[in-house]
């Protein structure tokens, strides 16, 4: 199947469909998403505040990481799974949105760049562990991946405002009809 | 409250604001970035009461390392949010979701405020045996949870007909 045959099937499946004709479902997943995505952020920037020698510095790498890693992940996993579920609401238009792609390209140089942390920084962690700041290939990695992220957030609004993803959009809701749906 | 919306908007600010497409999208960007700042922050003290992690760090350098952080970033909030609602008065001043949000900001807030000066304080009694409490700690998840539900309700105010008849926007 080509790549527009898989897009338009995600998005005629039953789950796509289920995501459209709900009034909720919809934001419920969109606000989990910017949970996800916040914790993502806030417990990368200690880890990266911390290799850069800018917060932390007194306590190991190790200790930090072992205290933060976890959750970030956590938190990847539900954004990820969020994101899907967004995704394939309306995967055309995602599909075909510039900057959509470019936020999948950001976020695949992401995980690009903790690959290069396992093969260059990661591999002295036991000489400067304790330092307060990585050597500079940890260092140079940390800034990237903290203007990656912030990229993905911008690139992620930028998403929003120029897809119209909204099941129903708030400027037509009638009220009489919302009333219908709730119970009596 | 429609009023003061509808005079907002017709001010020359709002105006240049609305202006300029750009802006709204930079600044809310710019915004959940500060609210990430908040949310790790009061994640990593929660934890640290908790026992979950910091371990090797006493609450009071726990707090020294992520308190800073989490003032700089309500602050910045409070103005990249002015900024929102200056330049959009109807969709933010008009919706259930941001007056609700608005309320567990100012509970929030006052909780981050008292608690800080609290531990500076009795830093020693918070060390020994606050800290250990069963209601500290659950204080401490209910105001993960309180910022938790700040991000949820931020992100419905641009779907403020999901409070149905209780909507203050789908009614003016």
């Amino acid at each position: 199947m080509d790549v527009a045959g898989l897009i338009a099937s995600l998005e005629a499946s039953g789950l796509a469909t289920g995501i459209r004709n709900s009034l909720y479902l919809f934001p419920l997943i969109e606000s989990a998403h910017v949970v996800g995505l916040t914790m993502v952020f806030g417990t990368i920037l200690i880890i990266d505040l911390r290799l850069l020698g800018l917060a932390s510095t007194q306590r190991r790498f190790t200790a930090i990481a072992s205290d933060v890693f976890k959750w970030t992940w956590l938190a990847f996993a539900v954004t990820v799974m969020t994101g899907a579920l967004m995704f394939v609401t309306n995967a055309s238009t995602y599909y075909n949105n510039a900057y959509f792609r470019a936020k999948m390209v950001l976020l695949v140089l992401s995980g690009l760049n903790m690959l290069a942390f396992e093969l260059t920084a990661r591999r002295s962690l036991h000489v400067w562990d304790r330092h307060a700041a990585a050597p500079a290939a940890g260092r140079a990695v940390a800034a990237l991946s903290l203007a990656l992220w912030i990229g993905v957030i911008f690139l992620g609004r930028w998403v929003g405002f120029t897809t119209s993803s909204v099941p129903v959009p708030a400027d037509d809701v009638d009220l009489e009809k919302l009333e219908d749906l709730l119970p009596k | 409250m429609t009023q003061f919306a509808e005079w907002l908007s017709q001010t020359s600010l709002s105006l240049a604001i609305q202006s300029h497409e750009w802006v709204i999208p930079t600044v809310q960007s710019v915004h959940i970035i500060a609210i990430a700042g908040v949310l790790g922050s009061v994640f990593m003290i929660m934890l640290r009461i908790l026992v979950r992690a910091g371990r090797d760090q006493t609450l009071a350098q726990t707090t020294a390392r992520f308190g800073p952080w989490l003032s700089w970033a309500l602050c910045v909030l409070m103005v990249t949010g002015v900024v929102m609602i200056v330049g959009e008065p109807a969709r933010q001043l008009l919706a259930l979701s941001f007056w609700l949000k608005m309320g567990l900001v100012v509970i929030g807030t006052a909780v981050a405020v008292l608690f800080q000066r609290s531990l500076r304080r009795h830093e020693p009694h918070w060390e020994s045996v606050l800290v250990n409490q069963s209601r500290v700690k659950g204080l401490a998840v209910v105001t993960f949870l309180v910022w938790v539900s700040v991000v949820v309700l931020g992100r419905l105010i641009a779907y403020d007909y999901v409070w149905g008849s209780w909507s203050t926007a789908l009614k003016q």
